[in-house]
């Protein structure tokens, strides 16, 4: 786990006893790399930084690196900037990643927005599609926020934030599917098999998310789910759109009440009882747009591929931003939904969800599996990349949740990045892979 | 303003109009009879409409905040007529598309049935009611924004309802949906009645305000005949054909309803009365960390009370289907019938209800009280429907929480009857004379938050006319301090600061007499040991990172976050 501030970036290091096919002795998975926030201690060139430990560690005896899988789970900046920033993705680049793994919503031959798409599509695809649309609200919503002088800083400020955060990272994502047109590429959603098991010998990969719209056909009720939803959305933003049935009626009012055919623009209350609310009304049209944009984070974050990976006696979960949506197929409606809750109730090492968000962890799910106390039989060891107050005002929604973050201290072993003892820029935790041996953090070497 | 001027010179209302007929969305716009949107005429209680539509009480306010659009005021005043009393109602024969499309209509819409739930309240409760902010008027939002949402923010003193356009011309808007306005206009009455509610307490307290909101939407929602008869089946006739048993047409009845209304109501939260249905009756909800999100837990209540419903909705046609004379006219009569008077048990029960500290067992407690003393024979054993109903769900009436004051020696010394009907200070004196007998402590800080008159018809048709007083204590600690006397979570820091609070309601009766007190004493250790376990669980922090003080969430927010979908309920941190 690498330093990254607010962001995501773990390497998958597997040792062999003896050389594979190609010589070498060891394998190299990359999961996710890139970041929004700096660490609490400022680093120069974070992300620079991160790119040539990794580079150094998945090079053996100090020969050139290899990159056997790369795992972008979802299209979030804060998983995936290190891709898209030139001097990174350089690194990148020089380890050759043989197989680049992405969410089936990221499959470049998806459309990409509702002009590509027919309303008779399958519902994945429009629901690609309506993904690609909200992102472009996403743009809208920085450039009218950002700009527009009558939103008050402050709330607009976070509706800000969190809507650049869903904007479309074109080089990254640019960047990625030329790694899969050289290498290969895989659009994983749950169920799936996938190449890794080649790639990375003795290794077993199970795909729990994400589900399909066919799979999971409850996330296609929103309406937030369809592409004209968010093209709507955006044209009234831009103020293309007259939304209310109502005007069409004004004409009628307008007789009744011999007022102004015109309906009136937001400054021209009179003074009095109605210009105050129109005045307040400013906070609540911010408080949705940051909801609406929410749903749109949401989405995305359930886009994430959820990998369960077992090695030798060791289990290894991998959830990306996955929140419950993306978590429930898996655990209640699978075929093999009995058998993945088995397996989850005995992971040794969790990479927590969402950088410990209130909503990436089920609690019910996987908690009840886990139990509260520690076992001593099998103890878990979760790695959390994380960095506190850049995300939720509140308590409630501050990131990391302080309500999960005492409960994986109580059940596991955790390592979090945000620990402010933490002096280097990564955690490494090892285990032998047969054995029984638990995770056991290994003292970095001397920088 | 020169819209004010018409009414300057208002004649003298007319005298035999107490009410109103107003043309309402029966449910949603998705309700419909033989093609076309099911409509029903309310009664709303009259009052000087000024342009907005705006009454003493409501002033709706059409200002979309998307679009920074503000459409003019309304007028419902028939326009041949002067002054502000000469309501004529102009949707009667309106067609769909005006129904849907119409500013003017959905003005009407959100006012009627605001102003009907209102009036609900204030005639169970027999005395005005006051809003849970400074001021004497709602006000109400039909197009607040494009979203699908819809909420109460007490801070900008009114509802507001979004709206969800799309492409294809279809467009939902809450403010159509007569449960979403009567839902939302509850949470109001609701705030008024019992601010403190909004208060960090046990996890009934936040479902409280959810079930009752609910409650009052669906019986208000049954109350309407027309509704009932035309969703129990699509052709008039005999109800129910043949031979049907009582437990079948309760069953029968109730779950045609809730699969009509299952897919219309809240496109966020689906169906309250599907869900509240689909729960099986048991305790286990109880410990299930999945009901301690406050929509879910609410669905237990609603389910209980709704189980009633149909209790007494079919104890009162049982002679007819014993007959076999049931008329689907008259089933759903009956039905209107039996969710006007549990939606008045429901309100009433509110008095009797503490003002903080809330629990369900509580509601059980407040509603039978309330009802023994109105009703004391209970000849259609309503009460016993509610006892069974609720019991189902593990929640008893809870003994010795509503103290019978009737044969203690209270003193009255030097207190003056007129002053205790209506100051807070003189009601004050009485307790502090009686603080031993009542059993409060005096050396917490005390406040006596309201005093109000409440006045209702018993059985024998004269007036009862009753006082209802709450007070409430607090004290600010800290976990440390605490430590010795109840049960703190093991991971809480001591220096965590913590308020608690307590407190009580007083019932006195038409001789000022103090008749009954219903008691959430602050050191009742086990109830402050299971409310700090749930702050914690839940980490209702406040944003200094204290405990009990508020829940920290945004101003005029506290209810926006409708987007609780089942899945999610009890996997959130």
């Amino acid at each position: 786990m690498y330093q990254v501030g607010f962001g995501d970036c773990f390497l998958l290091s597997f040792h062999y006893r003896s050389a594979l096919a190609d010589g070498r002795k060891e394998r190299h998975i990359l999961i996710d790399f890139g970041s929004t926030h700096g660490p609490r201690k400022p680093v120069k060139e974070l992300l620079e930084k991160a790119a040539a430990l990794i580079e150094r560690h998945c090079g053996a005896n100090g020969g050139p690196g290899k990159l056997d899988v790369l795992v972008a789970t979802h299209r979030h900046r804060d998983h995936l900037s290190g891709f898209g920033d030139v001097d990174t993705a350089a690194v990148i680049d020089r380890l050759n990643p043989e197989l680049v793994v992405r969410p089936w919503t990221e499959d470049p031959k998806l459309p990409a927005d509702a002009t590509a798409v027919s309303p008779r599509a399958s519902s994945s695809r429009r629901y690609a599609a309506s993904l690609g649309e909200a992102q472009n609200f996403a743009e809208q919503v920085v450039k009218a926020v950002a700009t527009e002088e009558r939103f008050a800083r402050g709330l607009a400020d976070d509706v800000v934030e969190l809507a650049r955060e869903q904007l479309p990272n074109r080089e990254a994502i640019e960047r990625l599917n030329g790694w899969a047109k050289k290498g290969a590429g895989e659009y994983l959603h749950a169920g799936m098999t996938t190449a890794i098991e080649q790639l990375v010998p003795g290794v077993k990969v199970r795909v729990l998310g994400p589900p399909t719209v066919e799979q999971a056909p409850g996330v296609v009720r929103q309406r937030a789910n369809h592409p004209e939803y968010w093209l709507t959305q955006r044209a009234m933003l831009a103020g293309d759109a007259v939304p209310l049935a109502a005007l069409r009626e004004l004409t009628a009012v307008a007789r009744d009440t011999g007022m102004s055919a015109e309906a009136a623009g937001r400054a021209s209350a009179p003074a009095g009882l109605v210009r105050w609310l129109v005045e307040r009304m400013e906070r609540q049209h911010l408080a949705s747009l940051y909801r609406i944009v929410h749903t749109l984070d949401d989405a995305l974050n359930n886009t994430s591929v959820i990998l369960l990976i077992e090695a030798g006696d060791k289990r290894l979960l991998f959830p990306g931003d996955a929140q419950i949506e993306n978590w429930w197929y898996a655990l209640n409606d699978a075929p093999d939904c009995d058998e993945v809750r088995k397996l989850l109730a005995e992971v040794d090492l969790y990479k927590v969800g969402h950088h410990g968000s209130r909503n990436a962890t089920p609690r019910n799910a996987l908690f009840n599996l886990w139990g509260a106390d520690p076992d001593p039989e099998r103890p878990m060891v979760a790695l959390m990349s994380t960095r506190a107050g850049v995300h939720g005002r509140s308590e409630a929604t501050a990131v990391p949740r302080a309500t999960l973050v005492a409960a994986l201290k109580r059940r596991t072993t955790l390592y979090s990045t945000d620990d402010p003892k933490l002096k280097q820029p990564y955690v490494e935790v090892s285990a032998p892979l047969l054995g029984g041996h638990p995770f056991e953090r290994v003292e970095p070497e001397e920088e | 303003m020169a819209y004010f001027d018409r009414f300057v010179d208002s004649r003298r209302p007319e005298l035999e109009k107490r009410g109103h007929e107003m043309t309402i969305i029966a449910q949603d716009p998705t309700v419909t009879k033989e093609g076309r949107i099911l409509t029903a005429q309310v009664r709303v209680p009259a009052d000087l409409l000024a342009l907005g539509p705006r009454s003493h009480r409501f002033h709706v306010v059409d200002y979309d905040s998307t679009s920074g659009q503000l459409l003019p005021p309304v007028d419902l005043n028939d326009p041949e007529r002067e002054g502000g009393w000469s309501y004529r109602d102009r949707f009667l024969e309106a067609d769909d598309a005006t129904l849907t499309s119409s500013a003017a209509f959905h003005a009407q819409n959100v006012y009627a049935i605001a102003a009907r739930t209102l009036a609900h309240f204030e005639f169970a409760l027999g005395r005005r009611l006051p809003w849970g902010f400074a001021g004497h008027t709602l006000y109400l939002v039909p197009h607040a924004f494009a979203e699908a949402n819809a909420y109460y923010s007490r801070e900008d003193q009114g509802l507001l309802f979004g709206y969800l356009p799309d492409e294809t011309g279809e467009t939902v808007y809450t403010c159509l949906s007569h449960d979403i306005v009567a839902h939302e206009t509850t949470h109001a009455i609701l705030d008024g009645l019992r601010p403190r509610f909004m208060k960090p307490g046990l996890p009934d307290q936040a479902a409280f305000h959810e079930a009752l909101a609910d409650i009052v939407a669906l019986l208000s929602v049954f109350s309407i005949r027309e509704l009932v008869e035309s969703q129990l089946a699509e052709e008039e006739g005999r109800v129910p054909e043949g031979t049907l048993s009582e437990a079948e047409f309760k069953s029968s009845a109730l779950y045609q309803l809730a699969e009509q209304f299952g897919r219309a109501t809240r496109p966020d939260r689906g169906s309250a009365l599907r869900r509240s249905l689909e729960l099986d009756p048991g305790e286990g909800w109880k410990s299930d960390l999945e009901f301690e999100e406050p929509h879910r837990r609410g669905e237990v209540l609603v389910a209980a009370v709704m189980r009633a419903h149909v209790a007494m909705w079919g104890g009162r046609v049982r002679d007819l289907i014993e007959a076999k004379a049931l008329t689907r006219r008259r089933a759903a009569e009956e039905g209107a019938k039996s969710a006007d008077h549990l939606l008045r048990m429901a309100i009433r029960s509110i008095d009797y209800a503490p003002a903080l500290e809330f629990e369900f067992e509580d509601f059980l407690d407040a509603v039978l009280t309330s009802d023994e003393i109105t009703a004391p024979d209970d000849e259609h054993g309503y009460r016993d429907s509610l006892r069974h109903a609720f019991a189902a769900f593990g929640i008893e009436q809870p003994q010795g929480r509503t103290v019978d004051l009737a044969e203690m020696p209270l003193g009255y010394r030097n207190v003056n009857f007129t002053a205790l009907r209506a100051d807070p200070d003189e009601v004050f004196r009485f307790i502090w004379q009686n603080a031993d007998l009542l059993q409060v402590d005096r050396g917490l800080f005390l406040s006596v938050d309201a005093v109000r008159p409440s006045v209702r018809v018993g059985p024998d048709g004269l007036i009862v006319n009753e006082v209802v007083a709450d007070y409430a204590q607090s004290v600010n600690s800290t976990a440390g301090e605490l430590a010795g006397t109840m049960e703190i979570p093991p991971d809480l820091a001591p220096e965590t600061e913590i308020q608690l609070w307590g407190g009580g309601t007083l019932i006195f009766d038409q001789f000022g007499m103090a008749r009954l007190h219903q008691r959430k004493p602050l050191e009742d250790w086990d109830r402050q040991s299971r409310r700090l376990a749930y702050l914690v669980r839940r980490g209702y922090y406040d944003t200094r990172g204290r405990l009990g003080f508020s829940y920290g969430s945004g101003q005029g927010l506290r209810f926006a976050d409708l987007h609780v979908r089942n899945r999610r309920a009890g996997e959130d941190w």
